[in-house]
């Protein structure tokens, strides 16, 4: 197995937040405690993605969004990256495509920009007329194994292979380590579900759907993740709800090495993004106090005789 | 969150312009910006020209059906968004095209503004009159049919305390060179998905436009290689301003 590249702080953005380089190298120039910034999916040709509105936020914790993967072309997608660097950052390119050829093509061309590739086998979201990625793999062992293997094919960097929690994510994810992942993304947004505008009777999301995420998605990403790290003992990332440190630290019990932000910048400017990205990580080496993060990554699966696990 | 409103007014303000009133008032500082949803047509982002009212140029599809709305028809509304312009003395607000109607609102929460307008005809330069009742008013039309014959940048320079630009992209480009940085503030535009700050499909050179600006200093705008040059359109593929 490839370890993680050094992500320090282990904190990343989620893939479709923040999305561009460019982005990341003013988060960066900001002050950003992230270790690690994730690219928006890269797919094998340019598509638009839904019309809007792709976002709803209702007052109850849950966000739904349903961009639909928007990419521009896997050649226009190495222009960008040749052009801005990140000074300490380390990037994660995510990877997705219509089957396991066009993974394997998006990674042969992103690999060498890349610290790490995160394989997008999750995504709940589609255009009208599309299949998701979630369906017509992420929720396939073996289609999902095929993904990994042709992609490990294609790289020397880390593969992180981002499960979906609308699966059985545990033979997936069994599928996907015996076909060469390294790390395990736990995981992307839930569902999809739905909002439905009572006065126009229409449903708010131009995609109809979309995948949820925020508050809501915590306890089943954090489930997903206690259950993986049981499971496998490998490195994951873990994303769904992190605002706080506590959040953060929960993950980080339950077994995540790498926690991913999403939802938690949603209306902060840079600055104030920043500045949430510092409390964070300033709460997680309190709470540490002086020990490394390793000793604690996990730490919830510990009987009360300090030995074995629940799981 | 996202709102939805009955239309009370639909005002044709020139052929191409109208302003379409709705029947709730919204605080907002002048230079946020609210999403107008239509249901099952689409979502885009629009300053208010007046508590209560947005003015919208037929520019396609989305803005055609915006324009042709009647009194009881619904509107959507989410917002205000973004950051808007600080508190100004003393400004010339410089407007080109349909962005003058984003002036409005700052030219009533202002102290003693002038104008200095841009358009392709007198047709073009929106709320003329009403801002001849707060302070001067310079004018150029591309025919000359109003004003000054030609570009609103040979207006500039004009004698003010601060400067807030709202017009087609390539125009405010032209005036950044010819205004002082650190008095003046400019409306950037991109095209905007979420809105909140998530997706970054609105940067403009790193910048969230929807959550950093749409109004930014002329110090930032001056250091952003993006503007006037390029944005990313819907897929993210850069496209010429």
């Amino acid at each position: 197995m490839i370890p993680l590249p050094d992500i320090h702080p282990p904190l990343i953005n989620a893939s479709g937040i923040l999305s561009y380089p460019e982005v990341f190298a003013a988060f960066e120039s900001a002050g950003a405690c992230l270790g690690g910034y994730v690219t928006k999916s890269v797919g094998p040709r340019e598509k638009p993605g839904n019309d809007n509105p792709v976002v709803v936020y209702p007052p109850d914790g849950a966000v739904l969004n349903s961009l639909a993967l928007p990419t521009q072309s896997a050649e226009d997608w190495e222009r960008d990256l040749e052009e801005v660097k990140l000074r300490k950052a380390k990037l994660i390119v995510s990877v997705y495509g219509g089957d396991a050829s066009e993974f394997a093509g998006v990674t042969r061309r992103m690999s060498r920009f890349s610290d790490a590739i995160e394989v997008n086998l999750g995504c709940p979201n589609k255009e009208p007329g599309e299949q998701t990625i979630m369906e017509s793999i992420g929720q396939n062992p073996a289609l999902s194994a095929e993904v990994i293997e042709r992609v490990r094919d294609e790289t020397d960097k880390p593969v992180i292979a981002k499960l979906s929690p609308n699966s059985d994510y545990l033979a997936v994810a069994d599928s996907c380590m015996n076909a060469g992942a390294d790390a395990l993304g736990c995981g992307n947004t839930l569902g999809p579900g739905l909002a439905v505008d009572i006065r126009s009777r229409a449903a708010i999301l131009a995609g109809t759907t979309g995948g949820i995420s925020g508050p809501a998605l915590k306890p089943v990403n954090l489930r997903m993740t206690y259950e993986a790290y049981a499971r496998f003992r490998c490195p994951i990332v873990a994303y769904g709800g992190i605002e706080t440190w506590e959040d953060a630290v929960e993950y980080i019990l339950a077994g995540a090495s790498v926690l991913g932000i999403g939802t938690a910048f949603m209306r902060k400017s840079t600055i104030e993004a920043a500045a949430l990205t510092r409390d964070i990580w300033e709460g997680i080496q309190n709470y540490l106090a002086g020990e490394p993060m390793s000793a604690l990554i996990g730490a919830a699966h510990r009987t009360a005789d300090g030995v074995g696990s629940h799981a | 969150m996202r709102s939805v409103f009955k239309v009370v007014e639909n005002r044709r303000e020139s052929e191409w312009t109208h302003t379409v009133f709705f029947d709730q008032e919204i605080e907002s500082q002048p230079g946020q910006f609210m999403m107008v949803w239509l249901p099952r047509l689409g979502e885009k982002p629009f300053t208010l020209s007046y508590p209560n009212a947005v003015t919208v140029k037929k520019a396609g599809a989305f803005t055609e059906e915006l324009t042709a709305l009647k009194p009881g028809d619904e509107i959507g509304l989410r917002g205000p968004l973004g950051q808007g312009y600080p508190p100004l003395k003393r400004p010339a607000l410089i407007g080109g095209g349909v962005g003058i109607a984003e002036l409005r609102l700052l030219a009533l929460a202002s102290e003693a503004p002038c104008f200095v307008l841009g358009g392709r005809t007198a047709d073009e330069i929106l709320f003329y009159e009403e801002f001849r009742e707060l302070g001067p008013v310079h004018v150029a039309t591309e025919d000359g049919a109003l004003g000054h014959k030609g570009l609103v940048t040979e207006l500039l320079p004009v004698e003010a305390e601060s400067y807030a630009v709202c017009g087609p992209e390539r125009m405010m480009a032209a005036c950044l060179p010819k205004l002082p940085a650190e008095r003046t503030y400019f409306a950037v535009e991109r095209y905007m998905k979420c809105a909140v700050g998530l997706c970054g499909q609105c940067t403009c050179s790193g910048w969230r436009v929807c959550t950093d600006g749409p109004i930014f200093p002329a110090t930032t705008v001056a250091q952003m290689d993006d503007f006037g040059t390029r944005r990313r359109s819907k897929s993210g593929k850069w496209e010429a301003v």
